[in-house]
């Protein structure tokens, strides 16, 4: 038998940028075309600009079976990446890889699981690819923002699943942090809750979890920084 | 890829040129086996092995760079092999080659940079300088499975690599960047590897790659691959390269019982704060650990365990690394390979708030390495009065050496017994400590 595998396939893609989506003053969503770029909702890419030097991981904001690629990105102030991302025009050409990460929903348990997704800012990325991917799902999203216009996107969820907490105005859902609200809910049993943020809010989450009596086992964790 | 690439079917070699070839190798046992893979290449194409201070024809420098200390070694013997070897074809691969390939191109000192996944084909590289030919490293083909079979070894033990690469982007880690996306090799050709790497006549077989527990082809997962390897006929034991604490279950636990396969695994902890592990992006918890080693425990008590630890991770508190010296105790690792932090350019933690100062991580690895020490000993000598099965390495001075079952490094008289044989040996007495900590036995059968 031939141990020689000369078909090695590359994963470098460059993609032009279609639309910059402004969603609040220093979010933004970029859209490219998702040509034949396959992956599974919940997963992530890197992105870097044709001629820098760096890339960052994004978790895709689009659905599966979108026309789009999209990634949710939030400006960092003095952050590297962030800014340049920023000054990106339609046109420009970005460089991606991927997709990476077990991260995401298998299509056999969004059909019968009962899930809770828990997001802080942009984190909610990976759990929108995941309902625009499985419609009928049966979700809640809490989203933790700091004011009520970065629950971006927020008309595209049910009103009954999608909760946000706002600590820094009251025009949420619940006025006040995530983690707050996660203490004051009951869930069932044998709900799987999926996690992704910062890893503050994932760590008192966690902690709060455990204390409900949820094994670590039916909990799922994307940690951004 | 370039119209110049070199096809896989041209990679046939001339014998017997009178050359002779040396290698040095940093880093880990996936290193170890490329090398050894090479090794193998090489001698086959008539080149003599020899040491580097012999003045070789060739020098092939494998790197690592997963930490700052190993790119300062890997520096170091570059420029050592540069200055003793002066009219040699100095070939430097291996993962500092992907991570500072401009800057080693620059160097005069250095003939060709080649990147990891290219490495398997160095044999054509340096044949072609050799007859004249101009043949650029990128040129090469790109194929990380590409590596024959070791026939011959810097060692007795031979590592099958069964997968290369990590998605899982631990923040402090620069692997992804040097080694690639996640890639596994099919079923077929690790089967084949296996059953060729035992016909080569050895003994025992590592199974390598830079993290094994998330092999995948088609539906066939890791243990599912193990338990294929435990089945090929043969006289052969199988140790596992280390492995990530999370993706595998039950069914791997019980493959433990198959007397092929040796009860002992480098599971990575990297640290026993919950808190860093989530700052780490690590898969998994500390119940979780927990849970991983007291299964082993149950159904084999004196499993050993060893383990990775980094300290002073950015953001590391003095309870988070008390957590750390917790866990280490708990868990009783035999020993632990201490990480003190360090930057690597390009990951995320570079990133993070709160590095820790170099003082504080000194104090912290010194704390971990006498704890490991105390591990060791006691877990070492647990075995005193019971018999292991010892595949001899070397024999020095009629004194066997090698390791038992648990891993543990054996020594005792060989009394007429080869090289590459496995004997029951007694074990009798403790002796040393850390590196150089030993059991002494009688050999019985
Ligand atoms: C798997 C994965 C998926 C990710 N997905 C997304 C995503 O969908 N959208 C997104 O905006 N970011 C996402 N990130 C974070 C992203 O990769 C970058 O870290 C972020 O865009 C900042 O880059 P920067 O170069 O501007 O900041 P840097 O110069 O690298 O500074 C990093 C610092 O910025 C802060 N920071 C990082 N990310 C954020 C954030 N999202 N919000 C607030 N502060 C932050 C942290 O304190 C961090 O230490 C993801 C990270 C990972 C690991």
């Amino acid at each position: 038998m031939s141990l020689l595998r000369p078909d090695m396939k590359m994963d470098e893609s460059f993609y032009k940028v279609e639309e910059i989506r402004q969603l609040t003053g220093n979010t933004f969503s970029i859209k490219l075309p998702k040509a034949r770029f396959a992956f599974k909702a919940g997963q992530h890419i890197s992105l870097g600009i044709v001629g820098g030097n760096q890339s960052r991981e994004y978790s895709i904001y689009s659905g599966e079976n979108d026309e789009n690629l999209e990634v949710l990105v939030k400006e960092v102030e003095n952050g590297y990446f962030t800014p340049q991302l920023r000054r990106l025009k339609a046109g420009r050409m970005v460089e991606v890889h991927g997709p990476f990460g077990k991260f995401g929903m298998e299509p056999e348990n969004a059909k019968t699981g009962k899930f809770v997704f828990i997001a802080s800012g942009t984190g909610i990325a990976p759990f929108r690819s995941i309902v625009r991917t499985f419609p009928d799902i049966d979700y809640t999203l809490i989203h933790g923002v700091r004011y009520s216009i970065e629950a971006y996107d927020s008309h595209e969820y049910e009103s009954n699943r999608y909760v946000v907490c706002t600590s820094r105005d009251n025009k949420g859902t619940y006025h006040g942090r995530l983690t707050s609200y996660l203490k004051s809910c009951t869930f069932a049993p044998e709900t799987q809750f999926d996690l992704c943020g910062n890893s503050n809010m994932i760590f008192e989450a966690l902690e709060i979890l455990k204390e409900k009596g949820f094994d670590r086992d039916q909990i799922h964790c994307e940690v951004y920084f | 890829m370039s119209a110049l690439q070199i096809k896989a079917e041209d990679l046939s070699v001339v014998k017997n040129n009178n050359k002779t070839v040396a290698f040095k190798t940093l880093g880990c046992r996936l290193n170890q086996y490329e090398t050894d893979a090479l090794v193998t290449d090489f001698s086959q194409a008539g080149y003599e092995l020899v040491d580097y201070n012999a003045e070789p024809d060739v020098v092939i420098v494998n790197t690592c760079t997963v930490t700052n200390q190993s790119d300062q070694k890997s520096r170091s013997v570059i420029s050592q092999t540069a200055r003793k070897a002066k009219n040699a074809v100095v070939v430097v691969t291996g993962c500092m080659a992907n991570n500072f390939k401009q800057k080693l191109e620059s160097q005069e000192n250095i003939t060709f940079v080649v990147e990891n996944n290219r490495k398997s084909s160095i044999l054509t590289l340096v044949d072609a300088h050799f007859s004249g030919e101009i043949v650029h490293p990128d040129q090469l083909p790109q194929d990380v499975f590409r590596y024959q079979p070791v026939r011959k070894s810097l060692h007795t033990r031979s590592a099958v690599k069964i997968q290369d690469g990590c998605d899982n982007y631990c923040t402090f880690c620069i692997i992804p960047m040097v080694r690639g996306r996640a890639t596994s090799r099919p079923v077929a050709e690790v089967l084949e590897s296996v059953r060729m790497t035992v016909e080569n006549g050895f003994k025992e077989l590592v199974i390598t790659g830079v993290n094994i527990g998330r092999y995948e082809d088609g539906t066939v997962r890791f243990e599912d691959l193990l338990s294929m390897i435990l089945e090929v006929p043969g006289d052969f034991r199988v140790r596992i390269s280390s492995l990530e604490p999370d993706g595998f279950g039950d069914e791997f636990v019980k493959l433990f019982a198959h007397p092929k396969l040796m009860p002992h695994l480098h599971l990575c902890l990297q640290s026993g704060s919950d808190k860093t592990l989530l700052r780490m992006r690590r898969m998994y918890d500390l119940t979780q650990f927990r849970r991983t080693i007291k299964k082993f425990r149950d159904v084999y008590p004196e499993f050993n365990f060893t383990t990775d630890v980094i300290v002073g991770f950015p953001g590391e508190t003095d309870e988070e690394f008390e957590q750390t010296m917790e866990a280490v105790a708990e868990f009783n690792f035999s020993h632990v390979h201490t990480f003190k932090y360090s930057v690597r350019k390009g990951t995320r933690a570079e990133r993070l708030e709160n590095h820790v100062a170099e003082k504080i991580k000194v104090a912290r690895s010194l704390s971990v390495r006498e704890l490991s020490v105390k591990n060791q000993i006691s877990y070492f000598a647990s075995f005193i009065g019971k018999t292991q099965d010892v595949l001899i390495e070397k024999i020095t001075n009629g004194i066997a050496n090698g390791y038992g079952q648990h891993y543990i490094p054996i020594r005792f008289k060989a009394s007429g017994a080869q090289k590459n044989t496995v004997h029951s040996v007694k074990l009798t007495e403790i002796i040393g400590d850390d590196e150089d900590c030993y059991l002494l036995g009688e050999i019985i059968a």
